[in-house]
C-alpha cells in the first residue's frame, strides 16, 4: 500500500519533468555540427527527397503514417514555402526509407531537416517547428550560398520585418 | 466532412485510466486492472469512440461543450490502446498469479504514458513505432 502510495506520487512527477521537458525542445531549431569539425556534415540529394532542392532553403520533413503533429507540420511548412520564394517543402515517408533514416539519426517524427541550396543540413527541429524559427533557419540556409546571402540580404530582412 | 475523433475524448479517457491506473498502483488489485485491460481492448479492437470512457465522453461530456476545433486522426489513438492493452493484460497476470511487483511495474509503466497524454497530450505509443519500426521495417 505504502510502496503503491510512493509509486503513485512519483510517476506522476516524473512524467510532467518529462512532459514540461519535450515541451521546451519540441519545435525547436536545432544547429547541425560544424562540418569543418569532423565527419563531414549530413546532406541529401534531390533524388533522395525526390524534389528539386529549392535556391535558398529546403525543409525535409520525414512523417508517419500515425502522426498528427506531421500534418500539422506538413500544412505549416507548406505555407512557409509556398510565401517565400525559392524554398521548398519535400515530405519523406519515414518508414519507407529507412536508409535515410538511419543515415541522419531520426528517431521521432515529425523531424524536420533544413537543407541550403547545396542540400547540406543547417538546421533540424523535432516536433511541430515554430514558425518564426522555421523563417529563421530559412534566412540561415540562404546566407551559407555566397551570392543568394548579398543578394538577397535586404529581401530577407524585409521579409522578417514583414512577419514579426 | 473529416471523418475524425474529437481530439478532447482521448485526453479524457487517459485522465480517466490514469486515475483508474493509480487506484491499481495503490491497491495491488490485479481484478482492477484486467477490467481496465477488458476497456483497452474494446478500444483498440473496436476503436476508441466504443470503450466506457470514450463512450461517457461523447454522450454526457461534448455535447455540454463548444465543437472541436480540429479532429483527430483515430489510428494513432487505437495504436495506443494496444500497447495500454498489452500493458495491462501483463500487469494483471502478474498481480493475479502473485507477482506484485511486476504487476506494479506494469501498472505504473501505463500510469506514466497515461498520465503524459492526459497531461500533455503526448502519445508515447505514437512515438515508439518509428523506433519500432527502425528495427523491424515494414513489407514493401
Amino acid at each position: 500500500m505504502l510502496t503503491g502510495l510512493a509509486v503513485v506520487a512519483c510517476v506522476p512527477a516524473a512524467a510532467t519533468a518529462v512532459g514540461l521537458g519535450r515541451r521546451r525542445t519540441d519545435g525547436r531549431m536545432r544547429p547541425v555540427a560544424d562540418s569543418a569539425a569532423a565527419a563531414p556534415a549530413p546532406a541529401l540529394t534531390p533524388d533522395e527527397i525526390g524534389t528539386a532542392l529549392g535556391d535558398r532553403a529546403t525543409f525535409v520533413q520525414f512523417s508517419t503514417a500515425f502522426c498528427a503533429p506531421c500534418r500539422t507540420t506538413r500544412a505549416l511548412l507548406g505555407q512557409v514555402a509556398g510565401e517565400l520564394d525559392g524554398v521548398v517543402h519535400a515530405e519523406i515517408d519515414a518508414e519507407h526509407h529507412l536508409d535515410l533514416v538511419r543515415r541522419l539519426g531520426v528517431t521521432r517524427t515529425p523531424t524536420v531537416l533544413v537543407l541550403d541550396a547545396e542540400g547540406t543540413v543547417v538546421k533540424r527541429a523535432t516536433g511541430v517547428p515554430r514558425k518564426h524559427e522555421a523563417l529563421a533557419a530559412v534566412a540561415l540556409a540562404a546566407a551559407g550560398a555566397p551570392e543568394a546571402g548579398a543578394r538577397s540580404g535586404a529581401s530577407r530582412a524585409t521579409g522578417s520585418e514583414a512577419e514579426a | 466532412m473529416t471523418k475524425g475523433l474529437d481530439p478532447r475524448g482521448p485526453r479524457f479517457a487517459a485522465a480517466v485510466t490514469s486515475v483508474v491506473l493509480a487506484v491499481v498502483v495503490v491497491t495491488g488489485s490485479g481484478w482492477l486492472l484486467a477490467a481496465q485491460a477488458a476497456v483497452f481492448a474494446v478500444g483498440a479492437f473496436a476503436g476508441p469512440g466504443a470503450a466506457p470512457y470514450g463512450m461517457f465522453y461523447r454522450r454526457v461530456v461534448a455535447p455540454r461543450l463548444a465543437p472541436p476545433a480540429e479532429r483527430e486522426d483515430p489510428r494513432p489513438v487505437r495504436f495506443a490502446q494496444f500497447v495500454g492493452l498489452a500493458f495491462a493484460v501483463v500487469g494483471a497476470a502478474a498481480y493475479l498469479l502473485g507477482a506484485p511487483v511486476v504487476g506494479m511495474a506494469a501498472a505504473a509503466g501505463a500510469l506514466f504514458a497515461a498520465y503524459l497524454n492526459a497531461a500533455f497530450g503526448l502519445c508515447l505509443g505514437c512515438e515508439m513505432y518509428l523506433r519500432y519500426r527502425r528495427v523491424v521495417p515494414a513489407r514493401g
